[in-house]
């Protein structure tokens, strides 16, 4: 029982770290940072705020994310990945690989390239940094 | 058109530290009466952090300002000051550094500021302008550190 409340914890302050990271990067307070925020539609994030964001989470967690690890981008510059706009098998298999704390469930059903942003809340960010600190 | 705040480098630590200065003249047009513009004065830091993060991560690489996280400009600097530039490294990754810069006029600071400096990968570094590019190899080449000779051919942007 006790381990299970350090977990949950543990968890909540993952979740607050998290909250507290994407608001100094994005200049929002943290009530406006919820678990199913979408970071570029819901909090406006712009693409230099996900540099910001991985500058904030790895000092605050003190981990170090490599290039490309937590918003990959190379991946849907492949013509095996994706075509005329949409992530073939191959790229949602490649997707599962890189990214195995996303939930793309909701994604592949129907799986255009610019729907991948919704992807990126900051509960993934949330799992993100759960798959990595358990690492 | 392109302006280097940066009149002389005094100090450089690798990956951590710089420190630079700018000597502001009354002959320059862009001095307000006397006054130095803060905007410059931000300028030059964001210069400092920049030839730092360069020279430190990739010294064949462009860098270019993410975003500026902190500003403050407490007093003025004015013609005849010499502005201390002191910046580090805080925090260092392959695309980027998160610099923080404090510019003083003796003991008075004029400005600080903090700041993302990305570093853009090679596909996307155009050459730099011959003066620039020029500088950036002989302020290399003082600190030791080798850099890729650039082809002359190459034009600006």
């Amino acid at each position: 029982m006790a381990e299970q409340m350090d977990e949950q914890m543990d968890e909540q302050e993952i979740i607050s770290k998290v909250k507290s990271c994407v608001a100094t990067a994005l200049g929002r307070d943290e009530h406006e940072v919820e678990l199913e925020s979408v970071l570029s539609t819901d909090l406006e994030a712009e693409s230099i705020d996900y540099l910001d964001i991985t500058f904030q989470l790895e000092k605050s967690f003190k981990i170090t994310i490599a290039k490309d690890e937590l918003f990959p981008q190379k991946i849907f510059q492949d013509a095996k990945l994706v075509q005329d706009g949409v992530v073939t098998p191959a790229g949602l298999e490649e997707l599962r690989v890189r990214m195995p704390y996303a939930n793309l469930d909701e994604f592949q059903s129907n799986p255009r390239l610019a729907n991948i942003q919704d992807l990126f809340t900051v509960g993934l960010l949330v799992n993100y940094v759960k798959a990595k600190l358990a690492a | 058109m392109r302006y280097v705040l940066i009149d002389k480098l005094l100090e450089f630590r690798k990956g951590d530290f710089a420190r630079a200065v700018k000597c502001v003249t009354r002959g320059e047009p862009v001095l307000d009466g006397d006054r130095y513009p803060a905007p410059l004065v931000l300028e030059a830091l964001l210069q400092t952090g920049g030839t730092l993060a360069r020279i430190s991560l990739g010294p064949e690489r462009r860098t270019v300002l993410g975003k500026v996280t902190k500003a403050s400009f407490p007093a003025f600097a004015y013609a005849g000051d010499v502005i201390d530039l002191e910046v580090e490294l805080v925090q260092s990754r392959p695309d980027g550094t998160m610099c923080s810069g404090t510019a003083s006029v003796g003991d008075t600071v004029v400005g600080r500021a903090e700041f993302m400096i990305v570093i853009l990968p090679p596909e996307m570094s155009p050459p730099l302008s011959p003066e620039i590019d020029a500088w950036r190899r002989n302020l290399a080449r003082a600190l030791g550190i080798p850099v890729t000779e650039s082809d002359p051919t190459e034009s600006d942007q």
